[in-house]
């Protein structure tokens, strides 16, 4: 399996040359299966970046496949939604599975809002050309994709939920674990630990620096220190800090890495933009 | 008076290595009264650097905000979320826009920060808000600045706005269409449609009314989303090229042109082409014109002489 980071920043999309290296695009994670099959998760501006790569393949000519997870739908995790090129292509068949945001109001509700013809020319999910499904799962519910095994589990992000995913493919496990706040950090819940269990690669939401947390607790993030604690206690094999705060500069985030790296023998890296990993 | 970019892009925020002069975040323009008042044009993600500046200057008092909006697209209402001023109890912020349906303003507004897109409800946010209605044509004060908004021609609608104070004027024009090919109405458009009678005359009245607001105005921002070429294929869309723009300001006498409103796809390297092929169309029409980039300030007002 192999993961690329099209967008790794959370809240708000950075631009300018502070943000260069780790990049300024809001999430977007593509996983690709040795076979050739593809799962995305999320939809913020990382996903336009996508959406020009695949514009050039299968989904150019609408004969493209596309599975898309989203975590929740706090706008930087849709935002690039009415921007996905793919979508506008007939022939493709594009399914997006995500959990109810809030009870009463479902997840095909939500995004038929976000293209409301208030907030976007394209006035209604209808308008987009592609086969567009739009499925809702109840968090805890495994979810069988082409290629890819996916469960699930729902985790207190603020006022609402999150959906944390385990993706296994290949005989390999990328846990991503965003936008998630625990009881402390030194108290992850169990379902992350549940998630996390020997996973090549756990994908953390480091929002805040370590010494930030204290005031910008409720919030529905986490510090560093949290997914090195996830980390070590589910025996996952490497941590990738991500949903960098739109505060954080690629200096900045380089300090966190290495104070971060130096409190744990798991090997730890920020989530940058750019090319494929190997899991 | 003058103005500065705080987000020059269409669309949606475009962060990386090719926007980083231009820059890469969207409708935001901020005006200046040599009172100090400010008025803020569009609320898309340029917002939070200037939030950031204003609540900086007002060493983080409480202070009241005047926000008028073209439209209530994404890319012109994502910043309001993040314009740090509203989490300062005491500030009040004003919003004006165009009623486009029978929803209230708030709803729409405040839909955007409803849980499911936003942590935070309007409600719960400690700046008070108030909502004020536009109408095209029907001017009105905000303390130094005179303010007449223009209809423009955009899906489910958009208005400009000519701003006098200090005796000159500019004017905001973005987003719209040209007036020729495409009447946008409340309805998607999969494309061109035919144009009855009654539309080819619904659009002449509105560039009529566009030509006659901006004459004698110095400084017009205008909507240049599309070069020629991309035009031609995207012409339901809704976005102007810089030719039609220049067409416009020569037919009303303006002085200066800015483009603005730069579509995500168009690079550093792009837009500086663009902004010295249309420099030297404007100078053969008599029109100065500049691209507009995140940080750019410009007087308003043809430079006094030293006495």
């Amino acid at each position: 399996m192999k993961l690329r980071f099209w967008g790794v920043r959370g809240s708000f999309a950075m631009s300018g040359r502070d943000y260069l290296r780790y990049g300024g695009n809001t999430t977007s994670i593509e996983l690709v299966t040795a076979a050739g099959e593809r799962l995305l998760v999320d939809l913020g501006t990382g996903a336009t970046e996508l959406a020009k790569e695949l514009m050039t393949t299968e989904f150019g000519k609408g004969a493209g496949r596309l599975p898309i997870v989203l975590t929740h739908t706090h706008l930087d995790h849709i935002q690039g939604l009415p921007f996905f090129t793919p979508f506008f292509i007939k022939g493709n068949e594009i399914q997006i599975l995500g959990a109810d945001p809030i009870s009463g109001l479902s997840l095909e509700s939500t995004l038929q809002n976000q293209l409301s013809p208030y907030y976007s020319p394209l006035n209604g999910l209808e308008n987009l050309a592609a086969g567009v499904t739009i499925r809702s799962f109840v968090p805890g519910t495994s979810l069988s994709v082409p290629g890819f095994a996916v469960t699930t589990a729902a985790f207190p992000h603020g006022s609402m939920w999150t959906t944390g995913l385990r993706i296994a493919a290949d005989q390999k496990v990328v846990t991503v674990l965003t936008d998630v706040e625990y009881p402390s950090p030194d108290e992850p819940l169990p379902e992350a630990l549940a998630l996390a269990e020997d996973a090549d690669l756990l994908v953390h939401d480091a929002m805040h620096a370590d010494r930030d947390y204290e005031l910008r607790k409720g919030w529905g993030h986490s510090p560093a220190r949290a997914g090195v604690v996830v980390a070590e206690r589910a025996h996952a094999k490497r941590l990738a800090l991500f949903h960098h705060s739109p505060d954080a500069t690629d200096d900045m985030i380089d300090e966190v890495v290495a104070r971060t790296a130096a409190s744990t023998a798991v090997p730890v890296f920020a989530a940058a933009e750019g090319n494929y990993l190997d899991i | 008076m003058q103005i500065t970019f705080w987000g020059v892009r269409g669309s949606y925020p475009v962060p990386g290595a090719a926007t980083v002069r231009y820059g890469g975040q969207t409708s935001c323009v901020e005006a200046r009264a040599s009172s100090g008042e400010t008025v803020i044009v569009d609320a898309g993600t340029g917002m939070r650097s200037l939030g950031n500046k204003l609540l900086g200057e007002a060493n983080g008092e409480p202070r009241q905000y005047h926000v008028l909006l073209s439209h209530v697209h994404w890319d012109h209402i994502q910043g309001l979320p993040f314009f740090s001023p509203a989490y300062v109890p005491g500030t009040r912020i004003s919003i004006y826009a165009l009623l486009t349906a029978a929803n209230e303003l708030d709803q729409v507004i405040g839909g955007i920060t409803r849980h499911e897109f936003f942590p935070m409800p309007l409600e719960a946010v400690p700046a008070a808000f108030d909502f004020h209605q536009v109408e095209p044509g029907v001017d009105f004060v905000i303390g130094a600045f005179h303010v007449t908004p223009i209809a423009l021609n955009h899906p489910f609608g958009s208005v400009g706005y000519r701003i006098d104070a200090d005796g000159s004027s500019w004017a905001y024009v973005s987003d719209t269409a040209p007036f020729d090919q495409v009447l946008h109405k409340q309805h998607f458009l999969a494309g061109p449609e035919p144009l009855s009678p009654d539309d080819q005359v619904a659009l002449a009245a509105m560039r009529g009314a566009l030509v006659q607001r901006l004459k004698g105005v110095d400084t017009v921002v205008y909507d240049t989303h599309f070069l020629p070429e991309e035009y031609a294929r995207f012409p339901h869309y809704g976005h102007s090229t810089p030719d039609q723009a220049l067409d416009i300001c020569v037919e009303a006498g303006v002085r200066s042109l800015v483009l603005y409103h730069h579509a995500p796809a168009h690079s550093d390297d792009q837009m500086d082409q663009i902004a010295a092929s249309y420099l030297a169309k404007g100078a053969q029409r008599g029109i100065d014109v500049l691209t507009s980039f995140e940080g750019m300030t410009i007087p308003i007002g043809r430079p006094e002489k030293p006495a």
